[in-house]
């Protein structure tokens, strides 16, 4: 090979490439209102947007699977936890996740602060990216099911859409604050009170680290009557 | 033994530059220690995982960086044959450079940050970095345009430096939209690493490969052409193999993995001509400590960078591994094999120089050497069996976040177990190259 070949190696390998990359570039912001729903960015959505790099977030949290491991992947985490579990868990961490092997930070997060975080968080969701993280996709679908068609769930999908961020039942759901299994034998209220207990725990139980949950009268009842039913079960069993 | 007193300066640069590594590598022990053990509240929410990650990766850039402008001041006197433009540039930049640095790893301390991975330092103290860049670029294109030669290298040096400080520029606005931001935000990340990095990569090794061995420039400097345009070739779409699942067109996965796929290729060239110049050397071997990291920087940065990279790249594989401990060991290898190993390279090019020796006692240098390797060898292995045992758990079996990560809680002992190996084998090298000897006779 010559020094010229060489040379215009350098020259079309570089032009080339740096062409295509601008023009795809420019595609790209053609496209984005299509792929990241720009309309849908509302100015509570940037200052969750804002929040989220003030307490620098991304160090633990990866989203769009980028940035820290250390913690779970938050794209999609609108759909897994919900507007009252985001919420709480940003709020008061250290009584979340008392009783867990990883710990994370109270960072003096407002409560304003941390509903604008919730609408940046639903506005990242809905952003087409190839359904990633895989993990998740169950959580979105459950949550477009319950909005979609409720009629057609059975008492386990609504008790694990609503309550699946923070309790798991077997291999469903997250297993941060128990596992309904195990709650159930322990729960001595009846429908009536373990209802009201969901809609605001610290009006039954004061102290209670569950945060109030945003569901109908009617679904916490019917969610009350699941987890009672459990304890049957279990009992049963035993 | 230096040809240029204005070489000096890059003293100055280069031994800061191993002060930063020491630290970076202790704050990533204390990373793995909190994967490791369940540490307590109090002490998490003063000191958490991400003010510590935001120092680990900046004191990495930072290093990375005083190190190539170090090598940069250095290697650009002897081949502009003059002096620099400006010493006191060239000090007034590290100043600022320095200050700036140290400020930004106090701020982070107190929750000052601009909340952006690997980009933490906020717009103010962006600010200064420009400034520094842009004395920098000044001072390396004066010197340049000044000379009475001109060279490929001298060259593909400007060229590297300022792409790099452009390049920066995309990282500093608030973007409202996260899928814009995260696209520019791999213009600084992807086209530095795979880009501009490279440049400057292959020029500074094409530099010593020239000095030391003494084979024909015009041999050199066609390789040298190759290699970059295909680095460029290849890096520029490559950047699409971040595009994934950010929320863009389809194309992406077409162009960002076949360019991807490519990128080994230049590397491997570098591989091969470093290996053939070795070989067709007509100068003999002064130093074989500084061969061995030659050597050491183009295999590592082959099978780190290249290899790994490709395997986890193809849009298929990277649907499961994108965002998980591979990346992590991916990570840890290709920073380690392409950029810490050039900055070793830099160091052991320039230290004795700077010293006044010819033939330096490199016993310890050797233990470091082997000992980093190794060590690193090993931790990206165990970072890649604990993503892969992530990755099954959490995305194949579903089974969930928490009772994966559960998991790397052992994997990260033996992490720890490695890393404190590597931190051994770089605290001797850093000692070795303050305390360098003449070899005794």
């Amino acid at each position: 090979m010559t020094g010229k070949t060489a040379k215009s190696i350098f020259w079309v390998g570089t032009l080339s490439s740096a062409i295509i990359f601008l023009w795809l570039t420019y595609d790209f912001h053609q496209q984005e209102p299509k792929f990241a729903k720009t309309d849908q960015i509302s100015e509570q959505v940037v200052a969750g947007k804002k929040v989220w790099h003030k307490y620098n977030c991304n160090d633990c949290h990866t989203i769009l699977g980028f940035g820290g491991y250390y913690a779970p992947d938050m794209t999609k985490a609108y759909f897994r936890l919900g507007e009252n579990n985001i919420v709480s868990i940003v709020v008061n961490p250290e009584k979340v996740y008392k009783d867990t092997f990883r710990k994370m930070p109270n960072l003096g997060v407002t409560k304003e602060e941390a509903k604008q975080l919730v609408a940046f968080l639903r506005w990242v969701g809905t952003i087409e990216n190839r359904r990633w993280p895989p993990q998740d996709e169950k959580f979105v679908k459950a949550f477009k099911m319950r909005e979609a068609s409720a009629q057609k769930l059975n008492k386990a999908d609504i008790t694990m859409g609503a309550c699946g961020g923070c309790h798991s039942l077997g291999n469903r759901g997250r297993n941060i604050a128990g596992d309904f299994g195990d709650l159930a034998l322990g729960i001595g209220y009846d429908q009536d009170k373990l209802t009201k207990f969901i809609a605001n725990p610290q009006s039954v139980k004061a102290g209670s680290g569950m945060p109030p949950q945003a569901v109908s009268p009617e679904t916490a009842a019917l969610i009350a009557e699941f987890v009672l039913s459990l304890k049957t079960g279990k009992e049963v069993q035993k | 033994m230096i040809r240029y007193e204005s070489q000096r300066v890059a003293r100055w640069y280069l031994e800061l530059s191993l002060v930063l590594f020491c630290l970076q590598v202790l704050l990533g022990l204390w990373l793995a220690i909190n994967y490791a053990f369940t540490l307590p509240q109090g002490l998490v929410d003063v000191f958490s995982f991400a003010t510590a990650r935001a120092i680990h990766t900046n004191t990495l850039v930072a290093w990375m960086l005083l190190g190539f402008m170090g090598g940069t001041y250095f290697i650009l006197p002897l081949e502009c044959k003059r002096e620099l433009f400006s010493v006191k540039i060239a000090y007034l930049q590290l100043l600022i450079f320095a200050g700036t640095a140290v400020t930004a790893v106090i701020g982070f301390l107190f929750g000052w940050t601009q909340g952006k991975p690997l980009l933490e330092i906020p717009v103010p103290l962006d600010l200064l970095i420009v400034v520094a860049a842009l004395l920098f670029v000044a001072n390396v294109g004066m010197t340049i345009l000044q000379a009475k030669e001109r060279s490929l290298i001298q060259w593909m040096l400007f060229a590297g430096v300022t792409f790099l400080s452009l390049l920066y520029l995309f990282g500093i606005p608030f973007y409202k939209n996260l899928n814009k931001d995260y696209y520019y935000w791999w213009w600084v990340i992807h086209l530095w690493v795979e880009g501009a990095w490279e440049l400057i990569t292959a020029a500074i090794i094409a530099f010593v490969i020239l000095e030391v061995t003494g084979v024909e420039r015009k041999v050199v400097e066609k390789w040298l052409y190759v290699e970059i345009g295909l680095f460029l070739f290849t890096g520029l779409v490559g950047t699409g193999h971040h595009y994934y699942w950010i929320g863009a067109p389809d194309y992406w996965l077409w162009w960002g993995g076949i360019f991807s796929a490519l990128e080994p290729l230049p590397i491997l060239l570098m591989v091969i001509d470093t290996w053939m110049h070795i070989k067709h050397r007509k100068n003999p071997i002064v130093n074989p400590l500084l061969w061995t990291y030659i050597m050491g920087l183009a295999i590592f940065h082959f099978f780190g960078a290249g290899i790994f990279g490709f395997i986890h790249t193809l849009p298929p594989v990277n649907y499961y591994t994108h965002g998980s401990q591979i990346t992590v060991s991916h990570g840890h290898l290709a920073f380690f094999g392409a950029y810490a190993l050039l900055n070793l390279v830099v160091f052991y090019y320039a230290m004795p120089q700077l010293k006044g020796i010819e033939k330096f006692n490199d016993r310890l240098g050797v233990w470091g050497f082997w000992t980093m390797v190794v060590a690193m060898v090993c931790m990206g292995l165990v970072f890649g069996v604990a993503g892969v045992l992530q990755t099954y758990l959490e995305r194949i079996l579903d089974i969930g976040y928490s009772t994966a990560q559960r998991e790397m809680m052992f994997w990260f002992k033996i992490v720890i177990f490695f890393g404190v190996f590597f931190l051994g084998g770089v605290l001797l090298s850093v000692y070795h190259l303050f305390t360098l000897k003449k070899a005794e006779a």
